[in-house]
């Protein structure tokens, strides 16, 4: 048990290193949370235009670059991405890590995303958008107040499982030296020479954030739920 | 204005092509629908019913053909389709309600967004509308909880709400269990003796003799003969329609 607590000190105490736990997770959080954002309107505008391809068949051109995004997004891994767009398309610019990581994470996740959406407006009946129309509703109006509140109850799920990816998958920020929690981790590993203390509590510190985010995501649904049916 | 006997919709020529080419489901159809006329539209299974009245508010767009509501070019590219929509009403098999919205919010959504009425008079005016089918205790549920003779009457009155100058109807009543039927049909027969204008394609010849002011046969795609249910029911011209009476009846 002394042997417990002196590890214990030894990797978070000492030198005051629980900070790289507690600004790595300040980062992750940041870089998640406006990953998210961005994944979501982003998502959202593709799932649009492919929908809209789909339905009335215009858009054509759109459609076609929406296609090659999300077959090059989800063709290759968001570390490659997120090495490109640091390494690559900002070399030659002063930017902020933390952006560089949103703009990765948030764009590979949009292409998921709009995945999800569009599974979500297909699963709609027909009769639906019908109704809507023939009432004299635009296609726009449609979508809004028919379609998409009933695609979105449906897909909840589904987003829901593509934020905790993204959660788990902002851990490879290292790879262009930002100190992300999982790098915290490691960094007090390379100090102290002690594993499994800073790596276990990092996945604790996962595990936790992503319970925490399951409950949120149901509790949710229950309430949709509730709200009809 | 438009008064009784005078021409609510033209259909001139419609044809309606699918499978590139391969396909008449409408094949040269032509029909004029005066204000305060009650049109049941018979025919097989497979004869265009469904196309043509669904080509009357252009959920189904004409391959060829023109048709006009209320004087107006609606086929025209120029045409502001959601415009005249709002004023035709349409009843689907399958009742088609919003799951997501209570009964009174079904009914007030349109009228709200489209007409921009207040919400308070919207839902006066839907309350009023839920009386007349008798279903006012039903106002805050939601469609899931109602059987499919309720979930019909209220998609009817879903569409009365916007004040349409014609309701379509295709098979109102196809998807019902029997004992549901009726409550229907009422509601249906109360219209048209109301002076509603109505296009209706169903199965019930019920209907067609009580309240029909004008029956039409339809066959591959054409209207094979027309008239009054009388004449219609009883001294049917075409081989086809009295085969396919003697089938119905
Ligand atoms: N979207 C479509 N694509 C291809 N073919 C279609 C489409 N809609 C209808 N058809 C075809 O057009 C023809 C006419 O169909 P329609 O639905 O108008 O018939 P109907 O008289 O309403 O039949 P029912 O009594 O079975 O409802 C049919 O052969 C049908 O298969
Ligand atoms: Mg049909």
């Amino acid at each position: 048990m002394t042997n417990f607590v002196d590890r214990f000190t030894l990797n978070f105490i000492a030198d005051g290193r629980w900070h790289y736990i507690a600004n790595g997770l300040l980062v992750t959080l940041q870089i998640t949370f406006f990953a998210v954002l961005l994944g979501i309107t982003l998502g959202f505008v593709i799932a649009i235009i492919r929908s809209t391809h789909d339905n009335t068949g215009k858009m054509k051109i759109g459609n076609a670059i929406c296609n090659i995004y999300i077959t090059v997004i989800r063709g290759t891994p968001v570390v490659v991405q997120l090495m490109i767009i640091y390494y690559v398309v900002f070399a030659s610019f002063d930017i902020n890590k933390v952006i560089v990581a949103i703009l990765a994470f948030g764009m590979n996740s949009g292409a998921y995303v709009a995945e999800i959406f569009r599974s979500g407006i297909m699963s709609i009946d027909r009769g639906q958008f019908e109704a809507g129309r023939s009432l004299g509703f635009n296609y726009r109006q449609t979508m809004m107040y028919i379609i998409m509140p009933q695609a979105f109850k449906n897909i909840l799920p589904a987003l829901g499982n593509e934020f905790i990816v993204l959660l788990k998958e902002t851990s490879v920020s290292g790879y262009i030296a930002m100190q992300d929690l999982t790098k915290g981790g490691d960094i007090i590993r390379s100090r102290t020479y002690d594993a499994f203390m800073p790596l276990i509590a990092v996945a604790i510190i996962y595990l936790i954030m992503v319970m925490i985010f399951s409950k949120l995501v149901s509790m949710l649904e229950r309430r949709l739920r509730n709200s009809d049916h | 204005m438009i008064t009784n006997g005078e021409t609510l919709i033209k259909v001139e020529d419609v044809h309606k092509i699918y499978n590139g080419g391969t396909l008449h489901a409408l094949n040269g159809v032509s029909a004029e629908i005066k204000k305060g006329e009650v049109i049941v539209i018979v025919g097989p299974s497979g004869s265009g019913k469904s196309t043509f009245l669904r080509s009357l508010n252009l959920l189904e767009v004409p391959s060829t053909g023109r048709i006009f509501f209320e004087g107006v070019d609606i086929t025209s590219k120029k045409t502001d389709i959601d415009q005249h929509r709002q004023k035709m009403g349409m009843v689907f098999q399958h009742f088609n309600l919003f799951p997501h919205k209570t009964i009174l919010e079904n009914i007030t959504l349109a009228p709200i967004k489209l007409l921009k009425k207040s919400r308070e008079e919207a839902e006066k005016r839907g309350m009023e509308l839920l009386d007349l089918v008798g279903l006012q205790e039903k106002a805050h549920a939601y469609p899931s909880q109602l059987s499919g003779g309720q979930k019909q009457r209220i998609a009817i009155i879903r569409s009365l709400a916007m004040d349409p100058d014609v309701m379509l109807f295709d098979e109102p009543t196809s998807a019902l269990d029997p004992e549901m039927v009726g409550e229907v049909l009422e509601l249906m027969k109360e219209l048209a003796r109301g002076g509603m204008t109505m296009v209706v394609v169903t199965h019930e010849m019920g209907f067609a003799k009580e309240v029909g002011t004008r029956v039409i046969f339809m066959d591959e795609g054409e209207i094979k003969e027309e008239g009054s249910p009388k004449e219609f029911f009883e001294h049917p011209k075409e081989p086809r329609l009295q085969d396919f009476l003697s089938k119905v009846l």
